[in-house]
Formats: structure tokens, sequence, C-alpha cells
């Protein structure tokens, strides 16, 4: 039997990059607010490594047990038997994967909130990808404004305004939406590499700017700026200039004495009564399984545990699942297409370009080939990619690279010379691609493969797309162009990728909308049909912007904890 | 002491800690590095790590190494700059579900030596070592199953062996680093440590600290 704990306001379940932002305005209007985590509190100054081995090579702070335990299965059409993946892409850790990110937080187009009706504006309904389930988002782009600028000046958010209420400042982004004001910080420090493709890309009419990063360029609250070591990628950040949730928002409301954080707690069912609501969760840690009651409670794991909770979380109301009565849950999910297995454009330059050091988000970034920002008429599909060229490069990833062709073997003394001659001259382009839901693309729960607990994993359906990878090679196009300005000799790639795969970049499965047959969660994230359960995180996203989505994921948080705190107020 | 360096191509200057925390200072880091001092780690004895594999096995995965990575103008072979401790702690450490699959390969790839040429894989010439690798690269020996899998964890462990930080046992010296011009794991970087165009002074420092690097 489960031990019944005393009730509390708010029961948060994961204390990622969603549920770590979520505390803050619970706490701050005084809701006494439990948040269970799966992982523990980490300790940069003694977990975090400058090391190849220990980051990238034994992934020792990127693992985590829960998510290593429930490994998605995957299989790209329905007569497959789905396999499971050799590794979660996501950690457990007070503060998620927010630790080991690349820190690039950006806010949407305005135009990936209302794909569907600006494609159809602007070329007609038959322009809509085939097989696509695109809806508009229940919200604007303006409606998210004051929370993307909440969590911009909150977390900590370094950049460079392109619109500000309408003034456009081209050393910015000319294409993103207006804002409100500009970043509290300055972009990153730049580099020799980081100006001379600026340069090379105003060469050609690009109009490059530097992106947006989660990491202090100078001390902020408390915190200093960062010191470019290299180690960004699966490593956190050992002096905390990373604005992981750790180290910024679940402190501070820690602090106000209203958030209790209980680690290692693996959360199996979120419990509802007979009139469809949420009661509380149930969890186990240290063997022992609790049941903690809330007013509300706000899921706040990654993409695929907020799907397999609510579908593992049956009750007489809702026997599909929780909020599944219109069979809508782990439906209109898909993961960032190109992420982790799709195009990449590969450069060799003629002389070092040391780009060691540095971090992945001190770089340079083009959106003119992105969104809707050129005409896709003659083009035959919608969307694009952004192009970013970006700095921080290991050794061991450095010297198995690509041979461009010019030595025969991947081996031996010829290739011992070439690669002592350009493993500091070569580099990758980072390129992202708008991606949308398609009626091919599903979760669901895996028939065969159980956790250790003996629950079904996520099982993800996800069939080819045509739409995306046509909009991606025709960016790789533009990046290929890019190098070449930049004095590239060598430049690989531009062939659509090897397609979906597991992603730190999943979407949808509880898509937000108005209608809850094509839906989930309503305009602010609530499940239609238990309304004091709030859903955060990419799930509720229903088109991927070109770009990671993790602020845009902080800021549709924020503004669901800001609408609980109406709702229980009122109650 | 004299400073050592590990390879001849990256003729870079090799800075001196003082001139490093010199250059950290004005630059305005705000940690600064505790950088390794490094004057006399080529002269110690490689680290005592045990042999999982084996003595035979391990003089089979040296010469695999030294093939991959040969000793030349620019630098010493694999297995001098430690590559096969690299590859021996991983399995004894984190890597320990690999050691039967890699042991019977690697005895497998020297009972092919043996049958075509009656010594053992080490003992062969260079040419020969290298007609029996590219027919394993291709998963052309009959008597080495998934042979083509085998090649490339070898190519892959001794590539994290020789450019690892010193750290786990390889890359003695810098050896690894020094020959592909990455001057060394640091805490901060200045900016002169991002100029293109020139290759960067060695560091010859080490994620874990002096006493750790291994040497």
């Amino acid at each position: 039997m489960a031990i019944n704990l005393p009730e509390t306001d708010v029961v948060v379940v994961g204390l990622g990059a969603a549920g770590g932002v979520a505390v803050l305005p619970l706490a701050w209007a005084g809701l006494k607010v439990i948040g269970l985590e799966a992982g523990t509190w980490m300790n940069p100054g003694q977990d975090y490594k400058p090391d190849e081995i220990h980051n990238n090579v034994r992934a020792l702070v990127t693992t985590g047990n829960k998510a290593g335990n429930e490994v998605p299965t995957f299989r790209t059409a329905p007569d497959q038997v789905a396999r499971q993946q050799p590794r979660h892409p996501m950690m457990n850790a007070v503060g998620g994967t927010s630790i080991h990110y690349h820190a690039q937080s950006w806010r949407l187009n305005p135009w990936d909130f209302r794909v569907k009706s600006a494609t159809i504006e602007r070329y007609g309904k038959e322009f809509l990808p085939e097989g696509t389930t695109v809806e508009d988002w229940p919200l604007r782009y303006q409606d998210l404004e004051p929370f993307y600028d909440h969590i911009e000046y909150e977390v900590g958010v370094s950049g460079k305004a392109g619109n500000i209420q309408g003034k456009i400042d081209g050393t910015g982004n000319i294409f993103e939406g207006p804002r409100k004001r500009d970043y509290p910080m300055p972009p990153l420090r730049s580099c020799e590499f980081v100006d001379h493709m600026t340069q090379a890309a105003r060469s050609i009419g690009f109009h490059p700017y530097r992106g947006p990063a989660a990491i202090n360029s100078q001390p902020y609250q408390g915190r200093p700026g960062c010191a470019f070591h290299g180690w960004c990628d699966r490593g956190g950040c050992h002096i905390r200039a990373k604005s992981s949730t750790d180290v910024t928002t679940i402190p501070r409301a820690v602090s106000t004495g209203n958030l209790s954080v209980v680690d290692n707690a693996n959360v199996r069912r979120i419990e509802t009564d007979n009139t469809g609501k949420a009661t509380g969760v149930t969890y186990f840690r240290n063997g022992k399984e609790y049941f903690q009651p809330a007013r509300a409670v706000l899921l706040g794991t990654y993409a695929y545990e907020n799907i397999r909770l609510l579908l593992l979380s049956q009750s007489a109301f809702h026997p599909n699942g929780l909020g599944n009565n219109r069979g809508q849950v782990g439906k209109h999910h898909f993961g960032h297409w190109d992420v982790q297995a799709g195009v990449a454009v590969s450069a060799l330059f003629p002389f070092d370009i040391n780009t060691w050091y540095g971090a992945i988000a001190q770089g340079v970034m083009v959106d003119d080939w992105a969104d809707d920002n050129f005409d896709h008429k003659a083009l035959g599909f919608i969307g694009g990619s952004t192009l970013h060229a970006y700095t921080e490069k290991h050794p061991i990833a450095s010297a198995a690279m690509n041979t461009f062709g010019r030595v025969p073997k991947r081996w031996g003394s010829e290739w011992k010379r070439f690669i002592a001659e350009n493993a500091g001259r070569w580099t990758t382009a980072y390129i992202q691609t708008n991606t949308f839901p398609y009626s091919n693309n599903w979760a669901d729960l895996d028939p065969n493969v159980r956790d250790p607990f003996g629950d079904p994993v996520l099982r993800i359906t996800a069939g080819p797309k045509l739409n995306e990878p046509k909009a991606a090679s025709y960016a790789s196009g533009k990046m290929i162009e890019w190098f070449r300005a930049a004095g590239a000799t060598e430049i690989m790639g531009g062939q659509g990728g090897t397609g979906p795969a597991l992603s730190t970049h999943a979407h949808g499965g509880t898509r937000m909308g108005l209608d809850p047959n094509t839906s989930v969660t309503n305009a602010f994230g609530f499940v239609h049909d238990c309304p004091n359960l709030g859903v955060i995180g990419g799930s509720v996203m229903g088109t991927a912007g070109a770009r990671n989505p993790t602020q845009t994921i902080q800021a549709l948080a924020w503004r669901t904890a800001e609408q609980l705190v109406r709702t229980l107020r009122r109650a | 002491m004299q400073k050592k360096s590990g390879g001849n191509l990256p003729a870079g200057r090799s800075m001196n800690r003082r001139e490093l925390l010199q250059n950290g200072v004005k630059a305005g880091a705000v940690v600064l590095i505790p950088l390794v001092d490094t004057s006399c780690t080529t002269e110690l004895p490689p680290p005592a790590v045990s042999t999982p594999l084996g003595s035979d096995n391990d003089r089979t995965l040296a010469a695999v190494a030294d093939r991959i990575l040969p000793a030349d103008e620019l630098g010493p072979s694999a297995s001098a700059a430690g590559v096969v401790h690299y590859i021996n702690r991983s399995l004894a450490e984190w890597n320990q579900t690999e050691l039967p699959v890699l042991g019977k390969g690697l005895a497998d790839l020297n009972e092919v030596a043996i049958a075509r040429h009656l010594y053992e894989f080490s003992a062969l010439t260079g040419e020969q070592q290298d007609a029996i690798l590219t027919e394993l690269e291709a998963g052309k020996l009959d008597k080495v199953v998934n042979g083509q899998a085998l090649f490339n964890r070898l190519l892959r462990l001794t590539l994290e062996g020789m450019f690892s930080d010193p750290y786990y046992g390889g890359n003695a010296g810098y050896a690894g680093w020094d020959l592909i011009g990455y001057p060394g794991a640091v805490l901060a970087s200045t900016p002169d440590m991002q100029k293109m165009r020139e290759r960067l002074p060695m560091l010859h420092t080490s994620g874990h600290g002096a006493e750790h690097d291994g040497h």
C-alpha cells in the first residue's frame, strides 16, 4: 500500500527545463509546491569535467537511471516490430537536460504558430504537405511574447534583438517577431572563426546574426559569464554560467520556502477521481510507494514520458489513458527531423580554424532559408532550415574526421599525415528544419518491451516525411554556398538524411488546441477532460520551429503555471 | 627542467604556466584553470594497469593499433603513446561487456596470421599486417566473425586512446594532442586560444590536474 502524504497545492512531475521553470511563478504566488524529480542534484564543481571520455564516450553527465530503464522503441512502419533504442537522449537530474544541452535559446518565428493558415493564405490549401495533421496553435506569437521575455530575464539569455517593437536592427535577427525589449545580456563573446563566417554570409547577401544562448555572456544574477572551455556539449557547466534550471529558477523557488524538491522519485501514475479530475500522483522512492495528493498536477517530464504516463494512468473515467477518451494522446507526435539523424554539411578549410574551445552556442546563425522567410512558390515544400556555424570541437571526434576523399584509407601513415594537418581545419554546420506532425507518426505503448516495474515503454512509429527532407536539402545547398564563400576547399553533405530517430527535440503527443477532437490540452496546456492537470514540455507543441525548442517550452511552462495560479486562487 | 615536445609537426611554442595564468587574467577569465606543469611527464614509466585481454591479445592489439597510427616523423606509434593501456583500462572499468568479443576477435585475427604466414600477427611485416587488416575492414576474413565491426571498434578504441585525456593512460606525453594541434584541456579559454590561420601553442594540460594526468 502506498504511504499517504499530506496534500499540497501543486505537485510538479519532473524538474527539468520545463518543470524547473514552472515552479518559480507558482512559488512566488505563495502556492505550496512539491517537485518530484527522478534524478538528484548535480554538483557542478565535482561532476562536470573538461573530458571527452567522461562526457561524450562514457556519457557520465547525461545518463539517467530512470530514463535508461524506459528507452522507447522505434520503427518506421506499422508492420515492423519496434526495436528498443540503445540510449535515451535525455538525463535525470534536478535541472534535467538543461544541464547538458547546448543552450541555444530561441523564440519561435511567428510563422511557426500559424503554419496552416499562413500557408493557405500565401500558397493555397493544396500546398500543405500530404498527410500532415498540422493545425494552427491555439495561441499566437504575441500571446507568448511576455513569457519569452520572462524566460530571457529570469533564466538568463544572452543575445542581440533584431526587432524591438517593429524597429528592425540588422545586427540582430531581422526575421524574428517583434519583442518588447532587448536581451538582458549581449551575445556570447565572438571569435575569429565566427567573425569570418559572419563576413562570408554578408558577402553573399545572407543576414547573419549571433544566436541567442541561455548562457551568461557576463555576470548575471550572481552567476559568472561563460569561460568558453569547449565542453558544453553533454557536459554541465562547472562555473554555473549555463542557465540550467538547477542553478537559476529552482534554487530561487526553493528559497521562497514554498518548493520542496523530492529527488530520486519515480512517478508511476497520475491518479484521478470518478469525475476525471486529478487527485495526485503515485511514486516510488527508495523501494517505498507514496501517494502525493495535490489540488493540481503539472506533468513536466520529457515528451516521451509525458505521453507514456498519461497512457499508463488509466481509470474508470479515463479507460484508455488519462485525457485519451478521444484517442489523441500520442498523436501528432514527431521529432525534430534532422536532429541526430539528418542532414549535415561539413567543410574543410585550407587553414587552421581552431574551433577547439568556445561553446556550441558561440556561433553565427542564418535565418534566410528558414520558416517562411523566402518564397516557396516554385519549390514544392514549406518551411526550411536555420544554418548555424559554431565552435567547440573535441580531440577524439576531430581525429575521427571525415577525410573528404583526400586519402584512400581511414588509418595508416598517409591518413595520420592527413589528420595531423586537417583535424583543426574542419567543421560541421548545425542545420535544423521546421517539422510538422503527420498521420504516419505517433507514439503508443509498446506491446512487448517493459520497464523494470513491468510497465510498457513508449513505442514510436515514424514513417517517412516528404516535405522536411526537401526543405533541409534546399537549405543545405545554401550552407554549401556559405562555406564556399568562407573559403572552404572541400564541402560534403547536402543530401537528405537517414530520417527520424529518438531525439532530444521530441515534439507533440499531447498537443495544445481548441478542439478536443484533435488535441489533448487546451490553449493553456490543461488536459481537456482533466482540467487540474497541466502538461508542460515539447509534447504540447504542434509544430517544431527550425530551431531548438527549449525556450518556447519554458515560456509555455511559465504561462501554464501563471494560469494555474489564477485557477487555484479562484477556487 | 627542459620541456619536451611530443611531436614535430605541431611546431607551436609551448606556453608556460605563468604565461598562461597571465593571459587568462588579462582576458578576465572568471575561474582560472588549475593548469598542469608537465615538465617531467615523459620521463616517468607508463602507469600500471591490468591486462584483461591477456598478454597474447595485448601483443596483437598493439600491433593493430600501430598499423592504424604508425610511428613516423610526426610522432610515436599508438602503442608507444599508451593506447593499449587506455584500451585495457576501458575494458577493466566501463567497457567490460566488450571484453569477450574483443578478446575472441583478436585471437581469431592472430589465428589468421599464423595460418597464413606461420607467425603471430605482431611478428608479421607491416605490409602483411596491412593486408590482413584491409581484409578485416572489408569483412572478408572468414575466420573472424563480424570482422567489419571488430575493425571499426579497434579503430575507434585506438583513436580514443590516442586522443583522450592522458588521465586514462593513452596520449602519453600529449603525443596525440600534439599530432592534431589540440592545445590541451582547460577550464577557461582566452580569445587568443580561438585564433585562426596558425597552429596554437601547445599547453599540455590534463582536464584532471597535474596529479592525475596519468604519467
